[in-house]
């Protein structure tokens, strides 16, 4: 028993190093959003020790971060509640009726993951703009939807497969049909999943750029990630605020991470076990 | 009528995909399909006519020079990130598989940039290197040795290497994540019989570890293949492709083409891309079955 702390030393030594490396930037952040721009790091000895709050309500007007928020939540629940709902009913199907037709389409969608978004881009902005959709909520939210539609629809198919059918099937004597006897009761059995999947999307949302870069460029439907590129690339690169600004901006993604790690992790591990 | 509803809801279940396989048409598959015609196209996104040029676009990429170099550029950010990944995911995977006080709070730590937005993480980094008033050069000048700094973002031939690492710092979380959840499926019985069987600890990772791993390593390498190759948002945070293009890989070099005007072309560039992703998962997929099957 003895022998055991002193041989883990060196482990912990190495664990505390990753914890550091990895939140070192993260202090660094923190100490440019709030340090007043006159003290520079050496004159505070590295330390956060000054704090200068005006820094972020300053970011906070001059990027219409309330603004973006609103949206980025917009765009994030719309997004996140459509391509469930849509998901798990498609799940359902592909897990359950087994039919050619099925095999290939669900087949499709995965390999569509191998697709990157960029690709599309072009011809879905004809597309965007031939429906009206530029600068428009709705349009975002259906496009963020199908985005997670496929490892969406992966996941669930994958856990529905593992209930069992007579659940479902003892409902239907009683009287309900298939469908639903799928809402009323496996759908809440789903919840482990589901947990998982609003987690997934729902960061993936806060965070997307590449698509709302392009069809979200009216100032008034910005979202956060927009907010704070702002900050770098419009006004020459404003640091102070930029920190400040993306200190607040991935609040509620970190809030949403610490809450609801247990799903996460194992939304992300889902298929890792399984293969 | 009351009978007809009935019978609509009593098949209503299977029709339960078409609102997912309606959406993924109209916002997937018709912007894909049309991609391809674009791709033959001398469109410049804009003008209501354009002419069919054959396959002349796709012929234009390989005389261009530049984007000869944005396929480099996404072939080497995107084949060196994910070995870096797995390697660094699967160490910190098997150190944080120990029993240490603490190692939830650091895999928590070490997640914690994956979930952020790379283009914010990015321009955290780019706080942190920049060469005016960045807190790396302002760090090593209290200690005297700024003369290390180099300006690396700036540097046509390092910059890519600082967007690796900032990229392998921001995902290498996601990659030991899926190793520990493997490692977790790995039963303390047989790798304790191993060991009574005189089995070393490396020898216990090779032969018992490695390959009840692979769906851990399959799915990582996957997952990182395609992210890596279709690398955007790091690298437009840190160098937006610069310095001059040194950096800039095929999406960003779509997205710029797009913008100018060259709408047939840029699309063409896409469907290359598409092959620039699709080869190397496929070569993945099945070196990894065939090491499935030896092993």
């Amino acid at each position: 028993m003895r022998k055991t702390p002193l041989a883990k030393t060196p482990l912990y030594a190495l664990m505390i190093l990753m914890a550091l490396v990895s939140l070192i930037p993260f202090y660094m952040l923190l100490f440019t959003a709030l340090t007043p721009s006159s003290i520079s790091l050496a004159d505070s000895r590295l330390l956060l020790r000054h704090f200068e709050w005006g820094n972020l309500a300053a970011a906070w007007r001059e990027s219409k971060l309330g603004g973006a928020m609103t949206n980025s939540s917009i765009l994030m629940g719309g997004s996140v509640l459509l391509s469930v709902l849509v998901s798990a009913g498609a799940g359902y199907v592909f897990a359950r009726v087994n039919t050619w037709y099925n095999r290939i389409l669900f087949n499709v969608l995965l390999f569509s993951m191998m697709i990157p978004g960029v690709i599309n881009t072009v011809p879905l902005y004809s597309l965007m703009k031939a429906i009206h959709g530029i600068n428009t909520h709705w349009a975002m939210i259906l496009l963020l939807a199908t985005g997670f539609i496929p490892q969406s629809v992966f996941l669930y198919a994958n856990f529905i497969r593992g209930l069992s059918r007579e659940i479902e099937e003892s409902a239907v004597i009683d009287g309900c049909t298939l469908f639903e006897a799928f809402w009323r009761i496996s759908f809440p059995l789903l919840l482990p999943i589901t947990s998982t999947l609003i987690i997934l999307n729902a960061i993936a949302a806060w965070n997307n750029y590449a698509q709302s870069v392009f069809f979200l460029q009216s100032q008034e439907l910005q979202t956060v990630p927009l907010a704070i590129s702002r900050f770098v690339q419009t006004y020459g690169a404003d640091y102070t605020k930029m920190a400040s600004a993306a200190l607040i901006g991935m609040l509620p993604a970190v809030i949403i991470y610490f809450v609801f790690q247990r799903f996460f992790v194992k939304g992300i591990s889902a298929g890792a076990v399984k293969g | 009528m009351l009978r007809l509803a009935r019978r609509i809801n009593e098949r209503l279940h299977r029709y339960m995909a078409v609102p997912a396989l309606a959406l993924f048409a109209v916002f997937f598959v018709t912007p894909l399909v049309k991609g391809i015609r674009i791709s033959l196209t001398d469109w410049n996104g804009l003008a209501p006519d354009y002419h069919y040029v054959g396959l002349s676009n796709f012929i234009e990429f390989f005389h261009d020079d530049r984007a000869i170099h944005a396929l480099k550029v996404t072939l080497t950010f995107g084949l060196i990130s994910p070995v870096l990944l797995c390697a660094a995911g699967l160490l910190y995977a098997l150190l944080l598989d120990n029993r240490l006080r603490g190692r939830g709070a650091v895999r928590t730590f070490v997640y914690l940039p994956a979930i952020i937005s790379p283009l914010i993480m990015g321009y955290v980094w780019l706080l942190l290197l920049n060469s005016e008033n960045g807190a790396l050069l302002e760090v090593l000048k209290i200690f005297g040795r700024e003369s290390v700094y180099r300006d690396w973002l700036g540097t046509p031939d390092e910059a890519l290497w600082v967007i690796i690492a900032v990229n392998l710092w921001q995902f290498v979380g996601y990659a030991m994540i899926i190793f520990l959840a493997g490692l977790q499926g790995i039963s303390a019985d047989v790798l304790e019989a191993a060991k009574v069987d005189g089995a070393g600890y490396w020898t216990s990772v090779r032969r018992i570890v490695a390959p009840l791993l692979m769906p851990a390593i399959r799915i990582n390498v996957i997952t990182n293949l395609i992210g890596s190759l279709g690398v955007f948002d790091v690298i437009t945070a840190l160098t937006d492709g610069g310095p001059g293009y040194s950096t800039e890989s095929m999406s960003i070099y779509i997205m710029r083409s797009s913008f100018n005007g060259h709408t047939g072309y840029a699309t063409a560039v896409a469907v290359l891309m598409f092959l620039v992703i699709l080869i190397p998962v496929s070569v993945a997929l099945r070196l990894m079955k065939q090491a499935d099957q030896d092993g």
